[in-house]
């Protein structure tokens, strides 16, 4: 299937520029992407938090869909969805999951299975990013306001199949959806290992320290603000 | 008369339902306004979009957001009200109809053993749905609650000293936005609730029904408390770290702040926050019959906060704990 042919790209509101990929991506479709780009997405991706990961890369259960060739997009989540008949699923509402803690899933699950993109919230570490996807190709999208539930419900038009139900529970199960125009998805790490949200950290930073002026710290400590269990806190 | 389990069955399923679709019109609002002035324009382009998600979810009548929270109910009992089969068949019908509307309106399960992860596909389970309950010396009804609310980021407790003052409060409160709106984990704006004072579990109890069941634009009765409440705000204000952690001008969407008595020597504080999914719903069924639907769950009452009891008077506290006026064929069986 050709995915440069339906590509297309405008420039949206507020100046962003918004870019409609369809999956399977290429290398070049991702190498395209910069940080604080929109996407929109079209065809099949599936879905993997704790469950999964620990399931198919912890335990090295084989998952049951070509991953690579066609299904190269994954999306921190499970959604809000149920099984209406027996074996038949149905989607009303989406949203990513903080991908943060899912970083040490990254190098194997894009060494073996050829992924391309990982749908999350808020990002992933920049060590991620250049240790891992930079290596082998793969850009961070993240959901934007991180409330879009029915919006990116109305993206999905069918639930292809639910796999390792039993195994995981419907919430972490891996679940297959066949989106349309899925977005907007912010370029939080794009391919060459940047990070729209380190990027942008020190215009955030500068009105956030403003705000602590004046404000004492606390009389007694805590371990996390003194890392040393053996410190004192007072 | 008494209110029937029948009744409150669908009552208690359709709050839930509600809750989980529509953003209540004062939310709604406090975000349109955050749109409308921002002036960044990614943020802006952010806020639209959380605005468009809210008439959307109710056009499709589809859950707001993908992450269906963990229902619970907050339940409000009226001294005069009588029950079909007490208490217990509330609490009964209360999780029949999260179990029901987990399944019709299409919530993520999102309980599961804390231990072994094994999802019962419900979201009913142990301690699940949590209810909590209050009381009115007079009322011939009960007020049901249905609250949804997201779990992983945004709420810390601290145990500070009267040393502390409302500046160590007050930074408390900034911290708890550096740790969560950073990328926007607690996904701002927020409703802030700060619980003060108490003991450690009351005053976290306070900040969630204070983010929770309490309008935008609603201020505390004490004036001490209502000003502390503007004061929070123009500082979260001032850390312009808002929707996805973006730079902002609308870092959350209100502050409200509940108080308790606390330990002469502490001052526990705690900090919920409410996202922009703003899943709450109230039903108020009285014993003839009637049942009325709203946004407003009216949830903290002057009797709740003690107002106008003179607390300095054993006497006149005492009576505010069991009030002369109060028949004796009110109590509840």
């Amino acid at each position: 299937m050709s995915t440069t042919a339906d590509e297309s790209q405008d420039v949206g509101a507020a100046g962003v520029r918004e870019l409609h990929l369809n999956i399977p991506l290429t290398e070049a479709d991702i190498r395209q992407l910069r940080i604080g780009d929109v996407v929109y997405l079209s065809g099949p991706i599936f879905t993997a938090r704790d469950g999964v990961y620990g399931y198919m890369l912890g335990q090295g259960h084989e998952p049951p869909i070509d991953i690579r060739n066609e299904c190269n997009v994954t999306i921190q989540s499970a959604p809000a969805g149920v099984e209406v008949r027996p074996g038949e699923f149905e989607v009303a509402s989406l949203q990513a999951t903080a991908g943060f803690r899912y970083g040490q899933w990254m190098e194997p699950l894009c060494s073996r299975y050829g992924i391309r993109a990982v749908i999350g919230k808020g990002g992933m570490s920049e060590d991620v990013y250049r240790d891992v996807f930079k290596k082998y190709g793969v850009v961070c999208l993240s959901t934007m306001g991180y409330g879009l539930g029915a919006i990116y419900g109305r993206a999905v038009k069918r639930v292809r199949a639910v796999y390792w139900k039993e195994q995981l529970g419907i919430s972490e199960a891996l679940w297959v959806l066949e989106v349309e125009r899925l977005g907007p998805l912010m370029v939080e790490g794009d391919a060459d290992g940047n990070s729209f949200f380190s990027a942008h950290a020190h215009e955030v930073d500068e009105p956030l320290m403003a705000a602590y002026e004046g404000l004492p710290a606390p009389l007694l400590s805590r371990l996390g603000e003194v890392r040393d269990p053996t410190k004192e806190l007072i | 008369m008494a209110v029937t389990i029948a009744q409150l069955e669908v009552v208690a399923f359709e709050v839930n339902r509600r809750a989980a679709i529509a953003v209540p019109i004062d939310a709604e609002q406090a975000f349109r306004r955050a749109a409308d002035r921002e002036t960044n324009p990614l943020a802006k382009y952010v806020l639209d979009a959380i605005v468009e998600n809210a008439e959307l979810a109710v056009l499709d009548q589809r859950p707001m957001c993908g992450d269906t929270g963990l229902p619970r109910y907050y339940v409000k009992a009226g001294n005069d009200v009588h029950l079909e089969g007490g208490f217990a068949a509330l609490e009964r019908a209360l999780r029949a109809a999260v179990a029901r509307a987990t399944q019709e309106v299409k919530l993520r399960s999102n309980r599961v053993h804390p231990i072994t992860r094994r999802n019962p596909g419900n979201n009913v389970g142990v301690f699940a749905p949590s209810i909590d309950y209050r009381f009115e010396p007079e009322g011939d009804w009960i007020e049901i609650t249905a609250v949804h609310k997201g779990g992983l980021f945004g709420s810390d407790y601290r145990m500070l000293f009267p040393g502390d003052g409302t500046d160590g409060i007050k930074r408390f409160v900034v911290d708890t936005i550096a740790s969560f709106h950073r990328r926007g984990l607690a996904c701002p704006p927020a409703i802030v609730g700060v619980g003060i004072g108490g003991t450690k579990d009351q005053c976290f109890t306070l900040s969630k029904e204070a983010a929770c069941l309490r309008l935008v634009g609603d201020r505390h009765p004490d004036p001490v408390v209502a000003q502390l409440e503007e004061e929070i705000y123009d500082l979260c204000t001032k850390t312009n770290m808002g929707v996805m952690g973006l730079k902002s001008d609308t870092p959350v969407a209100d502050v409200h702040c509940e108080i308790a008595y606390a330990h002469t020597g502490g001052t526990p504080v705690a900090v919920s926050e409410l996202c922009t999914a703003v899943r709450r719903s109230t039903a108020r069924l009285y014993n003839d019959g009637r049942v009325e639907f709203r946004e407003d769950p009216r949830w903290f009452s002057p009797y709740m906060r003690r107002e106008g009891i003179d607390l300095t008077s054993a006497e006149a506290g005492a009576a505010a704990w069991a009030p002369a006026a109060m028949p004796e064929e009110a109590t509840v069986n």
